[in-house]
């Protein structure tokens, strides 16, 4: 698979700030993969999504150093509006996201600005609202629908402009369980059915370790890992050294290892935990058999 | 009943079925009306058809108490102006002289006529609150090919509108989760302890703003009309085609503000000297 995101020794500082934001940050993305990037408060998460977006330097003033490289191109030299087209992001606010007077409106005020005709408008519309299940919500102003909803608004809004690179920046930190959960079913839809190359910055792990191909670590603006999401957990100590805990069967599996009753890789979900367990237990009849 | 940002609509209305520019072109004209008509008679005939017209379009008259103080504030402040701080004019007829003050017949006149003058406005534009929401208001100006950006514009105000106005709720609740109460205070102290809800207010907004740019710039917005540089259509707008009665109606409305334009100036109609009301207070109050 080609990379369609290159970050070389990427370094970033916001003006009348001590230090940088983000330091010496290099890092592949390649098509189609679901990356989830995890970390603490402050640790430079939204300063990266902000870089792939062009918001950052676009936006904000500091200084910057290496280069970041979407779809083959520096990110500085796409030009204004282009780079949208291919880098959508939702961000975790969904008040703020929401920017027009109806839901529909604000589903196709994106494709509007890109040009797009009323037939294309209206084939995409169909889709966005069915895969976000919007249907209902679709002439409701922002002030008449919940924060989950209009989370999936802004999630179906941005899909809707059909870019090849999608960033969710924290896009479930405001919302309740069920909520978060309906977020990621429609991530979970997007897989499926599409190729997009999708990069979620969440607290959330339960949700988003079941969808995420690979895991990046950062802290204090430093990329401290990347690794396929089952060898990434396997960093326990790591992940809790820079303030971030793994699943519970993680931890509940490490424990196993450290009394010396379970060797192998330490599961991510419940699920591969019940099925671990329920392995030991077999082994161990069969070894008193 | 749906509430919108500036009042509430009817949940199903026959009104609805109108193109949203009929109803502003109705609000910008008949709004026009009193403008040329000072016999306040005619201007209460006015006030009686909207009240017909909003009953017609299934209003809930209830919530149209909240306009009534707005009402009373605005005469008693139009009387006192022309009353009270209406000055000493010799020539005029002098009625009463409560205090030492002058209260002349022509000034008490002149605030009936301004007050049923501006009444009728208001009632049109409480009329066309209550029958249109804040997206028929864009898709009336938007169809009359008013430029995107300015449309636009005006969306993102009464956007910003109903978000200060959330988060204006969100520190009003925050502080009194804090045991902050205004209850049984002095407007003084009242106005003073705003202070309280104006900064964070303030602070909120500032980074709502942030945020909103950025998410139209991830949206592909620019004013400058850079991003796409191809026509931008108007996919709303095709929920709203007109219709002939549409037209009928923009027809009979201007033709409304013809006649009334020939009455006046052709044929000296709606002047104050023609009022019964005027002439039956003035038979009171004037010996």
């Amino acid at each position: 698979m080609p990379a369609v995101i290159e970050i070389h020794n990427y370094s970033w500082q916001y003006l009348n700030t001590d230090t940088p934001a983000l330091k010496e940050i290099n890092l592949q993305v390649e098509e189609g993969v679901f990356l989830g990037i995890i970390g603490p408060n402050g640790s430079g998460k939204t300063s990266l999504a902000y870089s792939l977006n062009g918001l950052i330097p676009g936006q904000y003033h500091g200084i910057k150093h290496g280069t970041v490289t979407v779809l083959g191109k520096e990110v500085e030299q796409y030009g204004r509006g282009e780079l949208q087209q291919q880098v959508g992001v939702v961000f975790s606010d969904p008040e703020a996201q929401f920017t027009a007077m109806t839901v529909e409106d604000e589903l196709v005020f994106g494709m509007e600005n890109l040009g797009m005709t009323i037939p294309e408008i209206r084939e995409r519309l169909e889709w966005v609202t069915e895969l976000a299940q919007l249907g209902p919500l679709l002439t409701k102003p922002p002030y008449e629908i919940s924060g989950g909803q209009k989370q999936r608004v802004a999630l179906a809004a941005v899909l809707a402009m059909t870019p090849r690179i999608m960033v969710l920046d924290e896009p479930t930190s405001m919302l309740d369980p069920i909520s978060r959960k309906r977020v990621f079913d429609v991530l979970q839809e997007l897989k499926k059915e599409q190729n997009n190359t999708i990069i979620v910055i969440e607290h959330s792990l339960e949700n988003l370790i079941p969808l995420a191909d690979r895991m990046v670590l950062l802290s204090g603006g430093s990329l401290i890992l990347e690794e396929e999401t089952h060898a990434f957990f396997q960093n326990s100590d790591l992940l809790l050294e820079h303030g971030i805990t793994p699943p519970g069967a993680v931890l509940f599996f490490q424990k196993l290892v450290r009394d010396g009753l379970y060797q192998g890789l330490l599961p991510l979900t419940v699920k591969e935990a019940a099925k671990n367990i329920e392995e030991l237990f077999i082994r161990e009849q069969g070894d008193k058999a | 009943m749906n509430k919108t940002l500036l009042g509430y609509v009817p949940n199903q209305s026959p009104i609805y079925a109108i193109h949203p520019f009929v109803k502003l072109y109705f609000l910008l004209v008949v709004s026009l009306f009193p403008l040329f008509i000072a016999d306040p008679v005619w201007n209460i005939l006015l006030m009686a058809v909207i009240v017909i017209l909003m009953w017609y379009s299934r209003v809930n008259m209830r919530t149209l108490r909240i306009y009534v103080p707005i009402a009373i504030s605005m005469g008693t402040i139009i009387l006192i102006s022309y009353t009270v701080l209406g000055g000493t004019h010799p020539e005029y007829s002098l009625i009463f002289q409560p205090l030492g003050i002058n209260i002349y017949w022509e000034r008490i006149r002149d605030a009936i006529v301004v007050y049923f003058r501006i009444l009728p406005m208001i009632f049109t534009m409480v009329f066309f609150l209550s029958t249109s929401r804040e997206r028929d208001m864009i898709v009336a100006m938007r169809s009359v090919k008013v430029p995107f950006v300015i449309t636009y514009v005006f969306a993102m105000a009464l956007r910003a509108a109903g978000m200060v106005l959330e988060d204006f709720q969100i520190v009003r609740q925050a502080e009194q989760a804090r045991g902050f109460d205004t209850t049984g205070k002095s407007i003084g102290y009242k106005i003073r302890k705003y202070v309280m809800y104006m900064i964070p207010l303030f602070a909120l907004s500032l980074r709502r703003s942030e945020e909103f740019t950025n998410a139209l710039i991830a949206r592909g917005y620019a004013f400058t009309g850079e991003a796409s540089k191809v026509k931008r259509a108007d996919y709303i707008l095709t929920h709203y085609p007109f219709k002939t009665y549409d037209f009928i109606l923009i027809a009979l409305i201007s033709l409304f503000f013809v006649t009334l334009l020939v009455l006046r100036y052709g044929f000296g109609f709606f002047s104050v000297d023609q009022s019964l009301l005027i002439n039956f207070l003035r038979s009171l109050l004037v010996r």
